[in-house]
């Protein structure tokens, strides 16, 4: 019983510190004040206004999502592919080519980042958008395996192999058997690959510059030196944008992941 | 043979390509660099200028430090945090509305995670508005620049990861072992410990690893939340390549914390495998 209490006790108060920092900056975005103030004085979306018409961080905002779409199309085209041959055949270097494609989930992004700048200077692709692009390719293509491959079942395969009993050719098979039987989970990898590359800083930090940089890399930069009400309403742009993403996940595909009943 | 290899190779090419050019290749210019001198000499020079250096001893000390604190204190409220979602929540809608607040944070970057808690605590933060409202503290205390505030910032950045392992985990037991063990006459506390911990471990051990590897190797929150003033081993590593430009000493700094860390999980892993049987 005093056990139970404790976990409850536990839980609330980490439920707090979960939403504090989110609530505090989505506050402070909202005052009045020409400093951050929390609880907000007045209520006034002034500091949007001026975010909004600031270019350097509306050409932020335009690199971070072009950016995170052309990574994740690029990672699913590439990982998708690779899952399929990871699921459907046994060859040698499997295991190895898997686990190669996954560890750039363990290794620290600043060692990453650091290496592509080396190897990039020596072939000439640094500090641009090809540079930050294959980084992030290389970062997001782990959770787009994850989520796919686990949909990869061996059912499915009888099916696949009936179509191509019946005659079908191999791409027509990935199109009309297998594709619409993952489609749920190239759905929420694309979706954690986008989020990965939108929010990276460790490794875009190495690869922009003052004309292209990303809203993290902006921020990290801004926050250093200066801390004022547009800062804050930047910040809450992305914590708004997080929740309406999460919120419209889990209308979609259902987020309670932690549901005993899957 | 043939029969399996032309569509594994169609497949894999181009991925395994891509990884070759943008990942291994650059791993391996690093390690390169890191034996070599900047004419291009093999040297074991900038390995023995870090063992050499008591800063750097220093700085791993602290780094690693950080790195098990942020992971005990993970532990110690994410297990609780996540028992409590799975086996005591059963109104869907706030079941849902805690799934959204462990995940939003997920999906926000580390920057702004960790510029609230620079916000919330400053000298005239919530934080220390709240302590002195309470009269727990007389005069503001000193968060920033502390490794109280580092660890703050990094269990709130990493407390997902262990409560999402252990809530999977806790979620997967069969409901009929707890009504087994309790028909058999077990107390609640005896069906936690030889029924749910054991089942939970794997998805600790692995939630902890995960976290342990994110905190050590952190950068973002760390250089916020020091202030400057304490500095951990991403920092070194980064100052070599954003201002010192030793690419071949930043290279043995990159490689020797990868081979600290990727010992330390695995012998974490080896630890934990008994109690996968």
């Amino acid at each position: 019983m005093v056990a139970l209490i404790l976990v409850r006790v536990v839980s609330f108060a980490a439920l707090a510190y979960l939403a504090l920092p989110l609530v505090v900056l989505v506050g402070a975005s909202l005052t009045t004040t020409s400093f951050l103030a929390f609880p907000p004085q007045g209520l006034t979306l002034a500091w949007y206004g001026k975010m909004l018409g600031d270019p350097s961080y509306v050409s932020a905002f335009t690199t971070s999502t072009v950016l995170a779409i052309a990574a994740t199309i690029v990672a699913m085209l590439l990982a998708v592919p690779a899952a399929i041959a990871i699921a459907r055949y046994r060859f040698t270097g499997r295991r190895l080519l898997s686990e190669t494609l996954m560890s750039p989930l363990i290794l620290p992004h600043v060692v990453l980042g650091a290496a592509l700048l080396q190897y990039g200077s020596a072939i000439g692709l640094v500090r641009s958008f090809p540079a930050l692009l294959v980084g992030h390719v290389v970062i997001i293509m782990p959770f787009v395996l994850r989520a796919v491959l686990p949909q990869l079942t061996d059912e499915q395969r009888s099916l696949e192999d009936a179509s191509a009993d019946l005659g079908a050719r191999p791409l027509t098979t990935f199109f009309l058997v297998t594709l619409p039987q993952i489609r749920s989970g190239l759905v929420s990898g694309a979706i954690f690959a986008f989020i990965a590359s939108w929010i990276n800083v460790e490794l875009s930090i190495f690869n922009t510059t003052a004309e292209l940089t990303t809203i993290p890399v902006k921020l990290f930069n801004y926050v250093q030196y200066t801390i004022d009400p547009t800062i804050a309403a930047v910040s809450g742009l992305t914590i708004i944008v997080a929740a309406i993403v999460i919120v419209l996940l889990d209308l979609t595909i259902g987020l309670d992941v932690l549901s005993e009943r899957r | 043979m043939s029969r399996t290899l032309r569509p594994v190779v169609l497949l894999c090419a181009l991925p395994a390509a891509f990884f070759v050019a943008f990942f291994l290749a650059p791993m391996v210019v690093v390690l390169i660099a890191s034996l070599t001198t900047p004419a291009g000499q093999p040297t074991f020079a900038h390995y023995l200028r870090i063992l050499a250096d008591s800063y750097h001893w220093d700085v791993l000390w602290v780094t690693f430090r950080i790195g098990a604190l942020t992971t005990l204190i993970c532990v110690l409220i994410g297990y609780p945090l996540a028992w409590y979602l799975v086996r005591t929540v059963r109104w869907r809608p706030w079941r849902r509305f805690c799934v959204i607040l462990l995940v939003v944070p997920l999906f926000t970057s580390n920057i702004v995670r960790s510029f609230g808690w620079m916000v919330l605590l400053g000298r005239n933060g919530l934080v220390n508005d709240g302590l002195i409202g309470l009269g727990l503290i007389e005069r503001p205390m000193r968060f920033l620049g502390t490794e109280l505030g580092i660890l703050v910032g990094l269990v709130y950045i990493l407390l997902p990861f262990i409560v999402l392992a252990v809530g999977n985990a806790l979620a997967k037991v069969d409901p009929a072992l707890e009504h087994a063990s309790a028909d058999l006459g077990a107390t609640p506390a005896g069906t936690f410990r030889t029924i749910f911990f054991p089942l939970s471990l794997p998805g600790l051990m692995a939630g902890a690893v995960m976290v342990f590897m994110l905190a050590v190797s952190a950068y973002v929150t760390p250089a916020l939340l020091s202030g400057g003033r304490i500095t951990v081993f991403s920092m070194l590593i980064f100052q070599q390549y954003s201002s010192v430009f030793d690419f071949n000493y930043g290279g043995a700094l990159s490689i020797t914390m990868l081979v600290l860390t990727l010992a330390l999980v695995a012998i974490a892993g080896r630890l934990s495998e008994p109690g996968r049987a």
